[in-house]
């Protein structure tokens, strides 16, 4: 039997797939094009095959949640004049030299799943220009990448999550057509969703792009369409061509740009303390983020400022290891004692047992190590932490013993 | 006292009375001389000076011939017995490829992880030994995260199995390019594994990996390695869809083998119940091990393995010590797996009780004796069981105790069958619609099909067509795309042929409820019913909860001496018949049916007696299925025969062929239904079907279509050589009404035989 026959007579016990795209004929003519020229979009052409570019520019008082798109400039000042180094330091960079850069896609992973909007922003004088490349349908996406990769430059990417993401699914889809159009160079880009990680994980309940705009940006999205809802939007489009769901979906793709330029501006502004209202967590987790940089001097003034404000106590217990690598062991047992107390459990073990290391080598005073080592030993749960344990009275022992030969 | 040797043993056992009236044939096999060849002067220097440090001056004849073969371009299907060096018909030349050029590729894949782990110790031993930099790395899900990148790029042997190349490599082909672009071998390991479902799924594996080399520009060499079967070049053949050249002279040598059939005594003559095998084989095990000959056995469940080692550790706790008899269960760790290697070397373990587990391929050395509890299903397993006895030197015992199942008994009565006939066919149906279809939404969303395009040799269009109706793909530009936001790769297991299975969840444990496997939903109903003793790996799980609506079945591990058999009311009627042989008085035929089934109630028979001990309904809702199907019908007004008496011989005739059937076919016993109708829904004639227990077949019932009067032949032979006076659990079941049921059965199998046979003559 033919498999056509075999596909009929299985057909009503095979699983169906609604979402999804129907199939079309080809491009005889280009639909709606009045429609997309009315918002800002027309045709890129490369050979006999084109893709659809939206441009659209945002003056620099432009208002977007609590910040404008000139305060841009005073965090790049800002960044040229500090001496710290960090990971998110554009010092060196000319304004207009940042990609702020997200993408839609049909899918979340594989490398069936497809790019259809590639949009970026960039400073150009006294404006903003925000472009999106648009994947008229699938088979169109030599001129989509030819177009990308002629205007951006890949170096100074700024992304959220674009590291393990975007840029990652980038690559996916250029090695499908790499023989038509030019190589994909190296890239080293600022991913804002790792530094909202770190500053913020441990405040709020998910650090989602959206959640940071409402909370830190001070951006409230109106009519918005879910992110989860542009992978349909895009297949009805393909099988209808009318653009109005995909104007909705560029919409959505140009505020996640405009909030990547204020969140850089905010970050910018944390990591260079410009006038701006710092919570005493905030100036913790900047802290351990400097000294995580190697910028410890920097750091240490800001674990101090946030143990000031409020006695942030893991500030106090950062410090006190920043202080010990100094070989400042008086300020460190200060603190340590502070903590030992006051701390979380693990804190708490954690500056018992330093300050058993501090007494025992810097301080000589075994029973004051003792003590201290004691009551690590109490606070683990030695079933658990069978390691820890033994560790503590291994020290115990070896500590008693030395007080016994004195 | 002295000990005997395995010699003086033999002959001991040879005069013995009790032993020898349960013997049903000695069969001796005399000892083969190894063939060598000397080193292949190509091979490079650090190659040979790492097999001569392993003591290794020349090879077998078939590994040469490997070596030779692969470096001259071909691809090869190598049939290698139990612990004939397998493993270097693959490693020489995949390793001598990249000493010549480092930036060659290979990718090698067995069924499972655990094997993957054995051959990259051995792999990296063999490097060690030839000091070489060449890099290989297990992929698979215990792979750590930090180290994928580095596999993904700078791997040169790549050790996978199917399940990651299907859900984890190809759909991300383009991380993998340095790997596919360069990629001038792929060893498949265990070929006979790849049979059935498994099988038809990993034939269209490979034609989407095939699809992907030739997009990055390679044509790898395959290089397969199988235990005996009948057909492993046509097996590898289809599987790979390359010309193969087989290798099936082997080289090295093999002990004098004494292959004793044994049948344990009737305990009760008139339901014709023979003693357990699992008794019989730790009492002859305990007679083995006394003498210190190192004995291997096999059992096929977790649970009959326990017994039997703990009753086996007891016996000799004093003279030998507990730790010289160990267990050896499937997902044991290389570590200990070498510690029990070791053990027998050095003479320190005597025993081995393992399940079937080490039967894959799994290398643990060689003892003096085997013995298998019952037949383990396959000649082509059987064989490879057999393999573990048998040093260089000396002699080997194998001892096959017979369980009182109809193909035990089959087997151990018809020895010859075992020893001389070829061992079976494994069948796979790569175009099975429901796998095709799957395999075709993961290769298109791998690499968008061009128009004309075929799918190895198959011509898909029509497929695509339809796969664009249900919006899964979009046609433009003389091509399918996919346009789905689903990952396709994940949905489908290559295990089975559902589309929606039941996943089975371990909830022994409190704190670690886990996922074991999963079952399609056709087989669940029979096999995951609430209370169903549901068997894992060898060990018995108990459903606690079967939850149908959200297709889950709770399960707990249990130690329990009963099984349960679930009965299924199936409406059988035939869709399209494509083959029919027929005469005036039968008809065999072959072509697609509609099964549609509904579990009734369950039983609960224990094992060995077979007595019913209980039963329990199931409710359960009605289920479909399309699939393929042999049938032989009987004609009008044939055999004048009374109502009751064909349906009592066509109960019987099915219960026959369910035993025979797997000795045709490689394939597990569920994996094929027999179902007997009175009056069929399509010719209002007594019938028996057989059909494939997958949707849209997977080739067993055609293959018992082409066989058909040799299926039967042997059917009516089982029973006729059956000691019993009219039925037993061992021929045509138990629990047959009226009399004569022996005598229906035999009356109706040979109508359709001589039947057939007029046709065939």
């Amino acid at each position: 039997m033919s498999l056509k026959k075999k596909l009929d007579r299985m057909k009503p016990h095979l699983k169906s797939n609604s979402s999804g795209a129907a199939r079309s004929e080809s491009m005889a003519e280009i639909p709606h094009l009045d429609l997309w020229k009315q918002h800002h979009t027309d045709l890129f052409w490369h050979e006999n095959d084109f893709c659809l570019i939206r441009e659209v520019h945002f003056p620099l008082n432009y208002q977007h949640g609590r910040y404008r798109l000139s305060d841009y400039h005073k965090i790049m000042e800002g960044w040229q004049k500090a001496n710290a180094s960090h990971s998110l330091s554009s010092a060196g960079y000319h304004p207009e030299d940042l990609f702020f850069f997200d993408t839609e896609t049909t899918g979340l992973r594989g490398t069936g799943s497809t790019i259809f909007v590639l949009g970026h922003a960039r400073f150009a004088g006294d404006k903003v220009i925000l472009k999106q490349h648009i994947l008229p349908g699938p088979g169109q996406e030599i001129p989509l990448y030819i177009s990308f990769l002629k205007q951006v430059n890949y170096k100074t990417l700024v992304t959220y999550n674009g590291k393990s993401f975007d840029w990652p699914q980038v690559k996916s889809r250029h090695t499908l057509i790499r023989e038509h159009v030019p190589k994909l160079p190296q890239t080293g880009h600022f991913d804002l969703y790792h530094a909202s990680r770190r500053l913020w994980k441990g405040s709020m309940a998910s650090v989602k792009l959206k959640h940071v705009e409402e909370q830190k940006l001070g951006f409230e999205r109106k009519d918005d369409l879910p992110g989860y809802l542009a992978p349909a939007i895009y297949f009805d489009f393909i099988e209808r061509k009318h653009p109005e769901g995909m104007i909705k979906v560029l919409d959505h793709n140009e505020k996640d740009i405009l909030s990547l330029i204020t969140l850089y501006i905010h970050l910018s502004e944390l990591l260079l303390d410009q006038e701006i209202d710092q919570t005493s967590a905030e100036k913790y987790e900047l802290g351990k983020w400097y000294s995580h940089e190697g910028e410890r001097e920097i750091g240490s003034g800001l674990l101090e400022d946030a143990y000031k404000m409020d006695g942030h106590i893991s500030a106090a217990h950062n410090l006190a290891y920043l202080h010990k690598k100094n070989k400042q062991y008086d300020q460190a047992e200060k603190l340590w004692l502070k903590v030992s107390s006051n701390g979380s459990k693990k804190e708490m073990v954690e500056a018992a047992v330093e300050l058993a290391k501090i007494y025992e080598h810097q301080f000589k005073n075994h029973a004051y190590a003792i003590t201290m080592a004691k009551k690590a030993l109490v606070l683990i749960d030695s079933e658990l932490e069978t390691k820890k344990a033994s560790d503590l009275k291994h020290r115990i022992k070896r500590l008693e013993k030395k007080q016994g030969n004195l | 006292m002295r000990k005997k040797t395995l010699k003086e043993f033999i002959s001991h056992f040879r005069d013995d009375d009790q032993f020898k009236s349960q013997v049903v044939k000695w069969h001796t096999i005399e000892p083969m001389e190894a063939v060598y060849e000397p080193l292949p002067e190509v091979l490079a220097p650090s190659l040979r000076k790492a097999l001569e440090r392993r003591g290794i001056g020349k090879l077998y004849s078939h590994q040469a011939e490997a070596f030779n073969s692969v470096m001259s371009g071909k691809s090869i299907t190598a049939v290698t017995p139990t612990a004939s060096g397998k493993t270097l018909c693959y490693n020489l030349p995949v390793v001598q490829s990249i000493v010549e050029n480092p930036s060659n590729r290979a990718l090698y894949l067995f069924p499972t992880k655990a094997l993957s782990q054995d051959q990259k110790t051995e792999l990296n031993e063999l490097l060690d030994l030839a000091d070489s930099n060449i890099t290989s790395y297990t992929y698979d899900g215990d792979t750590p995260a930090s180290i994928r990148q580095k596999v993904r790029k700078a791997g040169q042997i790549v050790i996978t199995n199917p399940d990651m190349l299907h859900s984890a490599i190809l759909p991300h082909h383009t991380k993998w390019v340095s790997l596919f672009e360069n990629l001038k071998y792929i060893v498949i390991d265990e070929l006979h594994i790849y049979r059935g479902v498994f099988g038809s799924h990993v034939a269209n594996v490979i034609k989407r990996l095939k699809r992907i080399c030739k997009f990055y520009g390679s044509d790898p060499i395959f290089i397969c390695t199988s235990a005996t079967i009948a057909n492993p070049k046509e097996l590898a053949e289809s599987l790979t869809g390359k010309n193969m050249h087989l290798i099936d002279r082997n080289g090295a040598p093999s002990a004098r083998k004494h292959f004793v059939f044994y049948n344990p005594p009737v305990v009760n003559q008139q339901l014709n119940i023979r003693r357990s095998a699992t008794l019989e084989v730790r009492r002859l095990a305990s007679l083995l091990l006394k003498e210190k000959i190192q004995t291997i056995v096999f059992a096929k469940s977790r649970v009959r393995v326990e017994i039997i080692l703990s009753y086996l550790q007891e016996l000799v706790k004093n003279e030998l010590g507990p730790k010289s008899i160990r267990g050896y269960r499937g997902g044991y760790l290389p570590t200990q797996r070498r510690e029990i290697e070791q053990g027998l070397r050095d003479g320190d373990v005597y025993g081995v009780v393992s399940t079937n587990a080490l039967e894959l391929g799994v290398d643990i050395g060689q003892l003096q004796a085997c013995i298998m509890t019952g037949y383990p299903g396959t000649i082509a397993s059987a064989w490879q069981q057999a393999g573990r006895a048998g040093r260089r030197q000396g002699e080997a015992l194998i001892l096959m105790v017979a369980s009182s199942s109809p193909l035990d008994q089959y087997v151990v009565l018809h020895p010859e069958y075992f020893l001389k006939s070829s061992p079976e066919t494994a069948r796979i149906n790569a175009e099975n619609i429901v796998i095709l279809l799957d395999h075709l939404k993961c290769a298109a969303f791998e690499l968008p099909f061009e128009k004309g395009e075929l799918f190895g040799e198959t011509e898909i269009e029509d497929l695509l067509e339809y796969l664009a109706e249900e919006r899964v793909l979009h046609f433009t530009k003389d091509k399918w795309y996919w346009m789905n936001d689903a990952f396709p790769a994940h949905d489908i297991s290559l295990r089975s042929a559902s589309q929606e299975n039941v996943v089975i969840i371990d909830q022994s444990e409190r704190a670690n409820h886990r996922v074991i496997g999963e079952m399609d939903r056709f087989s669940a109903m029979t096999l995951l019913h609430d209370e169903a003793i549901y068997l894992h790996q060898g060990a018995q799980y108990q459903v606690e909860y079967l939850d149908w609506d959200e297709k889950k079945a709770y399960v707990r591990e249990v130690e329990v001496d009963y099984f349960t058999d679930a009965n299924l009311a199936v409406q059988l009627s035939v869709l399209e018949e494509d083959k029919r042989k027929e005469t005036e008085e039968a008809a065999a035929c072959y072509g697609d049916v509609s099964v549609r089934a509904m579990a009734t109630l369950f039983k609960k028979i224990k094992f060995d007696t077979h007595e019913n001990i209980g039963s329990g309904p199931i409710s359960l809702p009605e289920e479909e299925l399309h699939t393929s199907a042999a049938w032989f019908s009987l004609k009008e007004g044939i055999g004048h025969m009374t109502d009751e008496h064909v349906e009592q011989g066509l109960i019987g005739a099915s219960h026959a062929l369910k035993a025979i059937i797997p000795v045709h076919v490689m394939c597990d016993p569920q994996d094929i239904q027999v179902t007997p109708q009175v009056k069929a829904v399509h010719n209002q004639l007594p019938t028996l079907f057989i059909y494939d227990r997958y949707p849209g077949g997977i080739g067993l019932s055609e293959k018992v279509h082409e066989n058909g009067q040799t299926v039967i032949r042997d059917a009516l032979e089982l029973i006729q050589s059956c000691v019993c006076t009219n039925g037993c659990p061992s021929c045509i079941g138990s629990g047959l009404p009226a009399g004569d049921a022996k005598k229906d059965t035999e009356k109706i199998l040979e109508m359709f035989y001589y039947a057939l046979g007029s046709e065939v003559n």
